[in-house]
């Protein structure tokens, strides 16, 4: 099982307003616990300012600030001088997607999580 | 909230360059002081050398030179921080850092490519911590790791004064690099916190883990809990 041939994505990070709404903030701790589940895999990190990043999942935290290691910039030619950084932080609230691998998208796994968030919320 | 980069003026009179003034009263800390370290704002020229201050709240580099130069940067708004070491990138290794001026909605040119002429701190985007030593870098970085993660973004006005440092134990931990600030043992103060009473949260979040019935506790704080409509 998993998502086709596309890669998944998640909305990670919180929306334009500011702060967490009580829904986002059940939310955030599913996305951790599910991202946590991620590291050691490759993810692309989209910003809020356009910029993407990929590189292989190292840490995340509770506020989804996200460490990537063996990084590289999808769009190399908008931001030259990102190309080289070796590991990178990204704070949680400046991240608009994370794309997950495909086989990394697990379906019954995130049906369970997703009803106990709503049973919670 | 507090966004971009700002001058920073405010020094003690010891020494011959003097220190940060820090906001204390409300629980700022030094973390680290590196000296030797220059500073790149966007695609300006690197200024003279001078020292970099970390404390729990912010970025602080002073001139070492020139008393009424220096700047600062909340930890809130540093959106990225990477070690770059590729001299197509840049001269010298360096702690390459983007800054989150608060203004990216009006998705305007960006401005450290061509007007520099003014130089207006709060639209500088990009910052670049040069060490002397770049042996220095990896250290730095982590620590901008750790100060990031004593900042989260506020969610109301009272929770900012928490000030998730949970214990000293876990700052030394942290400080030795291994990562412990991501267990999840930490979850529940996130959740805690949202309630703006602490032991009034923390105790209602025990029983719904305990007991799943109370899961919604959180929303009627007010109600009696021997109502379970289970």
């Amino acid at each position: 099982m998993g998502l086709k041939n596309q890669t998944g994505a998640a909305a990670g990070g919180k929306g334009e307003d500011h702060g967490w709404s009580k829904g986002a903030r059940h939310g955030q701790m599913l996305f951790f616990s599910y991202f946590k589940d991620l590291v050691g895999r490759e993810v692309t990190v989209e910003l809020k300012n356009d910029l993407a990043i990929r590189g292989t999942l190292h840490s995340v935290d509770q506020y989804l600030n996200i460490k990537l290691e063996n990084t590289r910039v999808v769009d190399q030619e908008k931001y030259p001088h990102m190309l080289s950084v070796r590991n990178c932080f990204i704070r949680g609230s400046v991240v608009r997607y994370v794309q997950l691998p495909p086989d990394g998208v697990d379906i019954e796994l995130l049906h369970d999580a997703t009803r106990r968030e709503a049973r919670g919320g | 909230m507090a966004g971009g980069l700002k001058l920073f003026t405010e020094r003690s009179d010891d020494g011959a360059a003097g220190t940060p003034v820090l906001d204390t009263a409300s629980g700022e800390e030094l973390m680290h002081v590196q000296s030797n370290v220059s500073i790149v704002l966007g695609n300006r020229p690197p200024e003279s050398p001078g020292t970099l201050y970390l404390s729990t709240k912010q970025v602080v580099w002073l001139s070492d030179t020139d008393r009424t130069k220096g700047y600062s940067v909340d930890f809130l708004s540093v959106s990225l921080h990477a070690v770059s070491r590729d001299p197509e990138a840049f001269d010298s290794p360096c702690l390459y850092t983007q800054i989150d001026t608060g203004d990216e909605d009006d998705d305007s040119e960006s401005c450290d490519s061509e007007s520099s002429e003014t130089l207006d701190l709060s639209k500088i985007t990009e910052m670049r911590l040069v060490p002397t030593d770049p042996a220095q870098l990896d250290t730095i970085f982590n620590i901008f790791c750790e100060c990031a993660e004593l900042n989260p973004e506020p969610v109301e006005e009272e929770e900012e004064q928490h000030n998730w440092i949970f214990s000293a134990d876990q700052l030394g931990a942290a400080i030795d690099g291994d990562d412990p600030e991501w267990d999840d043992s930490q979850i529940p103060f996130t959740i805690g916190y949202s309630n703006g009473d602490h032991d009034l949260a923390s105790s209602v979040l025990e029983l719904q883990i305990n007991d799943q019935r109370f899961e919604d506790a959180e929303e009627m704080e007010s109600d009696s809990s021997d109502d379970h409509r289970q």
